[in-house]
């Protein structure tokens, strides 16, 4: 098991946005939380990022608790987690091998091993030709891009994706979609994707979790949760 | 149509109120005994004294950016981003250097510093003389000046620190530190706003004229005031502006060229910042900010208020200045509702872009705000001191001019801010229904706009309140201000008496700021 959430609460002025949400994530498994806006599926990321605490109930990564009510117990720079972000947020005042070389070098990682990192991680999101790019210069399916390969380069044990891909138009959103599946099964790595969109979402899980009010209403197969919203709008 | 003539004769008066002064004030220093002649220019640099002055400025201005920058952005980072305790207490101290003119701080440390000072009574004349060396000269001068300008890069640094996107700052804490993700990602971000203060900061400092003066420190703007005002030579005085009015110009293209389109991709924002956490180094830097706050803030205002501490000095005080008190409420309340008018329709037309010259207009704005004010002084005299226009030169109303001059940038940005949180639909969809000009400015802009007007008029109000520069120069007899008023008896008058009309200023200065806080609860 990579993540445990046990039981988790989280309030805003009093009112619940996680509402007792227990969740865990296996090793290479590809889990989408679909909900609503408001849901508190954003929340229940950064909560496993580590931007937010809970207030009560405990998050597990790798069988090392790393939050528990109300506490940090491991901050997120060492919880070897990659995030990318609904508005990408790649670094402005650095370049598109600044932006890569960044979480390298705070890892105190040596100049050589950090640039054959670099290059090949621009090869695998083929963007090799844009090392020196600054991310100003590049079109939105390129940003998601650098922004992919800045959460993969430093290997991390989850990948967590904030509706990555809602700004982006539809042809680029269904070619980026691919390009993450085949990322995720190369590299076997664990992701947790949270979207508002249900085909985006049925498309890309192994697993989706349906969150509405803050709280976890169905958890299944693309098939399985496509039943049970079908059934509930009837 | 009415929106373009209401915004033509903003931009008409801009011109007449602000650049035909100083236009008129070149063009009349190129003539000598009617005839024209660059005889002023030409003495200008051959003695060694102006070049003195020139180094002395630009050594003053410089030394006091370079501080103020390095002793605030990690002031204003650890008020604005961090869990310090107390910081709202200490951000409202560190503001207040900025609220009190700065020749009253000036004063207060003479008072601590000087030679039969506070110091010197303690510690010995022998202490009291070193201290006093100290005062008196660079870097007192210098010291003086960085507490006053501290508070423009430590608001600045917590607007801009605001202003960051946070998901930039959460992307880099998945792999590092906070002190890397300040010093590489934060930081960096806001550069574009720490160059600004860094500028800012420096035209304020290379157009002061009361804290140089006070502590003898020569610079040009003093150099200024004393050709004017002491030999009534004219010609000399514009001379010695000419070289702070280049200074200015080379930053009004420094800003336009490298700042203008890095400082407005900032948007306000209204996701939360994100606190830092400072564990184990709170207590060093709580120690190391109140021991700041000490020194800047609580020393000086601590030192007027002791000194005066008697009600014969209050007595006194009130007695010599109580029209000066309030001719000077009266000016700066006008000259500040003065500021949101112009400010509004400059603000509107820089951020709305209604005219093809609006950068024009604000390019003159910000010229005559960097300009020191002896310099805008001397302008007014050159254009208003005719028999023709007498009843504008003898009258509060060149007080009031060069207010407006000086400060209508201020107003015109804060207001150009305001305008761009204002989505353009809102006056749209009032245009499109047949709402004329004059409706949609009263019925939807200003409504909309109302914290901006206020938090112009309060700025206004502040700058015009503490003003020296201008008012020193122009002031025609019987409208002298209280700045004025304390700066002419500071040399023969009780301390007591100076130190209570010091507070008697910093109380008045915060009458407004208390009563908004009044009606906003």
């Amino acid at each position: 098991m990579i993540v445990e959430i046990d039981n988790v609460f989280k309030y805003y002025n009093k009112i619940p946005a996680i509402n007792g949400v227990s969740l865990n994530i296996e090793k290479s498994e590809r889990v989408v939380v679909l909900g609503p806006s408001g849901c508190g599926k954003t929340t229940l990321l950064r909560i496993i990022a580590g931007f937010i605490q809970p207030d009560e109930g405990k998050v597990t990564i790798d069988g090392l608790v790393v939050a528990m009510t109300g506490r940090c117990l491991v901050e997120p720079e060492s919880r070897k987690i990659g995030m990318v972000f609904q508005d990408i947020a790649l670094w402005p005042h650095m370049s598109v091998y600044g932006n890569l070389e960044f979480g390298l070098r705070a890892k105190n990682i040596s100049r050589e091993k950090r640039n054959r990192l670099i290059d090949e991680m621009l090869e695998k999101v083929q963007m090799t030709h844009f090392k020196d790019a600054s991310p100003g210069d590049l079109s939105g399916g390129q940003q998601q891009r650098i922004a992919l390969a800045r959460a993969l380069i430093m290997q991390p044990r989850i990948l967590l994706m904030d509706e990555p891909l809602s700004n982006l138009d539809l042809d680029l959103n269904l070619l980026l979609r691919k390009e993450i599946l085949r990322m995720q099964e190369d590299l076997g790595i664990t992701m947790l994707y949270v979207t508002h969109d249900r085909e985006e979402a049925f498309s890309l899980a192994m697993r989706v979790v349906l969150m509405g009010h803050g709280r976890i209403q169905k958890i299944g197969n693309a098939d399985e949760v496509s039943k049970y919203l079908l059934d509930l709008s009837m | 149509m009415a929106r373009r003539y209401t915004l033509l004769i903003a931009v008409f008066l801009l011109i007449v109120i602000g650049l035909a002064p100083v236009i008129a004030m070149f063009v009349k220093s190129l003539f000598i005994d009617g005839k024209i002649s660059l005889a002023s220019y030409g003495m200008l640099f051959q003695s060694k004294r102006e070049w003195q002055l020139l180094f002395n400025s630009l050594l003053l201005a410089g030394s006091i950016t370079f501080i103020t920058v390095l002793l605030g952005v990690p002031l204003g980072t650890l008020l604005a981003k961090t869990d310090l305790p107390l910081k709202r207490l200490f951000t409202i101290l560190f503001v207040i250097p900025l609220i009190v003119p700065p020749y009253i701080l000036a004063i207060a440390w003479f008072y601590c510093l000087g030679r039969s000072g506070i110091v010197a009574g303690m510690f010995g004349p022998k202490i009291g003389a070193a201290t006093s060396q100290f005062l008196f000269g660079f870097p007192g001068t210098l010291f003086v000046m960085v507490s006053t300008l501290l508070p423009v890069v430590i608001i600045l640094m917590a607007t801009y620190l605001r202003m960051v996107n946070q998901k930039l700052e959460e992307a880099a804490k998945l792999s590092a530190g906070w002190l890397l993700v300040l010093k590489r990602i934060t930081i960096p971000v806001i550069a574009p706003g720490i160059f600004l203060s860094a500028l800012i900061v420096f035209i304020l400092a290379i157009g002061e004229f009361g804290v140089p003066s006070s502590l003898r420190f020569d610079v040009f703007p003093v150099e200024s005031f004393v050709q004017f005002s002491a030999f009534y030579n004219f010609n000399a005085a514009t001379a010695a502006a000419i070289p702070l009015g280049v200074i200015t110009l080379v930053i009004l293209i420094v800003e336009r060229l490298f700042l203008r389109k890095k400082t407005v991709q900032f948007k306000i924002t209204k996701e939360p910042i994100i606190i830092v956490p400072l564990k184990k180094a709170k207590p060093f830097l709580f120690t190391a900010v109140s021991i700041l706050a000490f020194i800047f803030v609580i020393v000086p205002v601590g030192v007027l208020l002791i000194k005066s501490f008697s009600l014969r000095a209050y007595n006194e005080a009130f007695a010599i200045s109580t029209n000066s008190i309030f001719r000077s409420l009266l000016y700066a309340s006008i000259g500040a509702t003065c500021l949101v008018i112009f400010g509004f329709l400059l603000g509107y037309l820089l951020e709305r872009k209604a005219l093809r010259f609006s950068y024009a207009a604000d390019s003159i704005a910000v010229f005559l705000f960097a300009l020191p004010g002896t310099v805008i002084g001397i302008g007014l005299i050159s254009l208003w001191n005719t028999h023709a226009t007498n009843f504008i030169y003898a009258s509060m109303v060149i007080i009031l001019f060069g207010y407006i001059a000086q400060y209508m940038a201020l107003g015109e940005r804060i207001m150009a801010a305001t305008f761009s949180q204002v989505s353009h639909s809102m006056e749209e969809a009032a245009q499109i229904v047949g709402v004329g000009w004059v409706r949609r400015l009263f019925g939807i802009l200003i409504p909309l706009t109302k914290r901006g007007l206020i938090a112009t008029w309060l700025v206004g109000f502040i700058f015009c309140l503490r003003d020296l520069g201008i008012t020193m120069m122009v002031y025609p007899p019987d409208h002298d201000t209280l700045p004025v008023r304390i700066f002419t008896l500071m040399a023969n008058s009780p301390e007591e008496v100076i130190a209570a009309l010091g507070v008697i200023m910093v109380v008045i200065t915060f009458l407004p700021l208390y009563l908004l806080g009044l009606v906003t609860r």
